[in-house]
């Protein structure tokens, strides 16, 4: 709702007068709407209205139409059309999506007008530009409400009017009363989560449960799952950077629990499919490597092979991953499903 | 009452005492109370209408909701018209139901536009059938009618003594005499109907 004429000083332009609450505007917007049938009468008597050459608007059929721009106060254009799509001045249909912030030269001119204070009554005699009123309220000494800071201990903003009656322990003590219950419907509502999450799981154990009995009962099941499943991995590898090794040499063959568990919270951030990450951190280890690789001596003898591998960076690691999937050109004894891991001290770019 | 209606009611009340129209004697609108909620308005009847020389005083009711939604206005002057009630000077008027329009129209133009309504009825989207059917099929009775009504409750200039002759049959014989008056009016000033009416029903 706009402001009371009656707090500026002088005359205000009709213009700048909201034709709804018959305040000067306040955040005013305008509609934009194409009036097809041009001014009616009451538009004429008592609109303000800038017939506007829009011309991107005036494609063919409505070439005579005038566009019109009346300006009403965001609050109450809104109100109205929440009522009624319509133009209240001559009922063209408008929507909120038509309504633009008015030209700037009506902005300047609002901004300009001079208006007394809303604490008037409490004997502030200011008069300020309205748009520094905003800022002139906050300050203004007469404000009733205005947020002062208790120097009494608490430290609590609080209106000026409430000063008075302010006792910081009563207030410190509401407060605290406040965070409890807030801290109370927390950790109700972690408890319910948690109810949820265990929900979930179970279901989740069901539904694979279910999935593997599917598999074993149906082969041409199976074969889809096993595709899918496939194709994942691919899909997955794709997004993993190549990585290149230059000291194969610094290959460690049996890395410990500590560095095996690390390699597979990485695998596992990076959103390695669940159904492999288990098997492939099986094969960080020498124990389930490949008859090419799986002995100190194995290793010398396959050492100018190493090179052909196509490896995977296991992200911000010193270890790659070697996937079947991109490895088919391997020799039998040199690859395992799904997939290696290979973790080094050093020389992995 | 909401900031927003008083402050529309302070304005559009200003507006009717500036406005030609009130020079011209043709409307005007006074405060019934402090709360501008309510407020008493009059116009004249137009000339060239059995409503000539009449002065029509209206109840306006302002909704909290104004002016989102239109001002309650009635007739308290007693009035034979097809679109409004001649027992409780309800108006049928669109710009008083769903084309009201928050920001074109104002005490002003609902005053101007109940007189420009007394000049031309509309018998089709009538409030009281009574008046709208002899409106329509007894053209002639219509604006004797509506003449006496304005001479008796609106201060009007034309008497009609033949239709008083008839008023007086009735009052005679005991029957009050505005009711003797919608009688005879509804029935076409047909004394021997009228009087069936009033005795008989
Ligand atoms: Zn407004
Ligand atoms: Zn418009
Ligand atoms: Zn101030
Ligand atoms: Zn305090």
């Amino acid at each position: 709702m706009g402001f009371d004429v009656n707090r500026f000083q002088g005359d205000v332009d009709e213009e700048l007068v909201c034709p709804i609450c018959s305040g000067v505007l306040e955040d005013p917007v305008q509609d934009i709407a194409i009036h097809p049938t041009g001014n009616n009468l009451y538009t004429l008597v008592y609109c303000y209205e800038i017939v506007a050459a829009y011309e991107d608007l005036q494609v063919s059929n409505v070439l005579q139409a005038p566009v019109c721009e009346h300006a009403f106060c965001r609050s109450c254009i809104n109100e109205w059309i929440n009522r009624q799509p319509t133009c209240p001045l001559d009922r063209t249909p408008i929507t909120s999506a038509q309504l633009r912030a008015v030209p700037r030269i009506l902005r300047n001119l609002l901004a300009r007008l001079c208006i007394n204070c809303d604490n008037i009554v409490y004997g502030c005699n200011a008069i300020v530009k309205l748009d520094s009123l905003t800022s002139h309220l906050e300050q203004c000494e007469y404000n009733p409400k205005r947020p002062m800071l208790c120097e009494q201990g608490c430290s609590l903003i609080i209106p000026k009017n409430e000063l008075k009656d302010h006792n910081c322990v009563r207030e410190l003590r509401n407060l605290i009363q406040s965070q409890q219950q807030k801290l109370a419907d927390m950790k109700r509502e972690l408890g319910e989560q948690q109810l949820q999450i265990n929900e979930h799981k179970r279901e989740i154990h069901l539904l694979k449960d279910f999935m593997r009995a599917l598999r074993v009962s149906n082969p041409a099941m199976r074969a889809i799952a096993d595709q899918m499943e496939r194709d994942e991995v691919v899909r997955w590898s794709a997004t993993l950077p190549r990585a290149r090794v230059t000291r194969w040499g610094g290959m460690i063959s049996t890395p410990d629990e500590l560095l095996q568990t690390m390699i597979k919270r990485t695998l596992s951030e990076y959103n390695c499919p669940p159904h492999v990450i288990d098997e492939l951190m099986e094969n960080c280890h020498e124990r389930k490597w490949p008859p090419g690789l799986n002995s100190l001596e194995t290793r010398q003898n396959s050492r100018r092979q190493y090179d052909n591998y196509v490896c995977k960076r296991v992200p911000g690691k010193q270890a790659v991953l070697v996937l079947h999937c991109d490895n088919t050109h391997m020799p039998e004894d040199m690859m395992v499903e799904p997939g290696l891991v290979m973790i080094f001290a050093h020389g992995i770019e | 009452m909401a900031n927003i209606a008083a402050q529309r009611i302070k304005r559009e009340f200003k507006e009717v005492i500036k406005s030609e129209e009130i020079a011209k004697c043709a409307i005007k609108v006074e405060l019934v109370n402090d709360s501008l909620t309510e407020l008493k308005g009059e116009i004249a009847g137009p000339p060239d209408t059995p409503y000539e020389g009449g002065n029509f005083v209206l109840e306006i009711k302002v909704p909290e909701t104004y002016p989102f939604n239109p001002p309650k206005v009635r007739f308290i002057t007693k009035i034979w018209h097809p679109n409004i009630s001649s027992v409780t000077g309800a108006i049928c008027l669109d710009i008083l139901k769903d084309q009201w329009q928050a920001a074109a129209m104002t005490l002003r133009t609902v005053l101007l536009s109940l007189q420009a309504l007394l000049s031309a009825a509309e018998p089709d989207d009538p409030q009281d059938a009574v008046v709208a059917k002899q409106y329509k099929e007894h053209p002639e009775m219509f604006r004797q009618t509506a003449t006496h009504w304005t001479f008796v409750y609106a201060g009007g200039p034309a008497k009609m003594p033949d239709l008083d002759d008839k008023i007086r049959r009735l009052t005679d014989m005991g029957i009050e005499e505005h009711n003797a008056r919608v009688a005879l009016s509804s029935y076409n000033w047909d004394l021997e109907r009228a009087t069936e009416h009033c005795l008989f029903s």
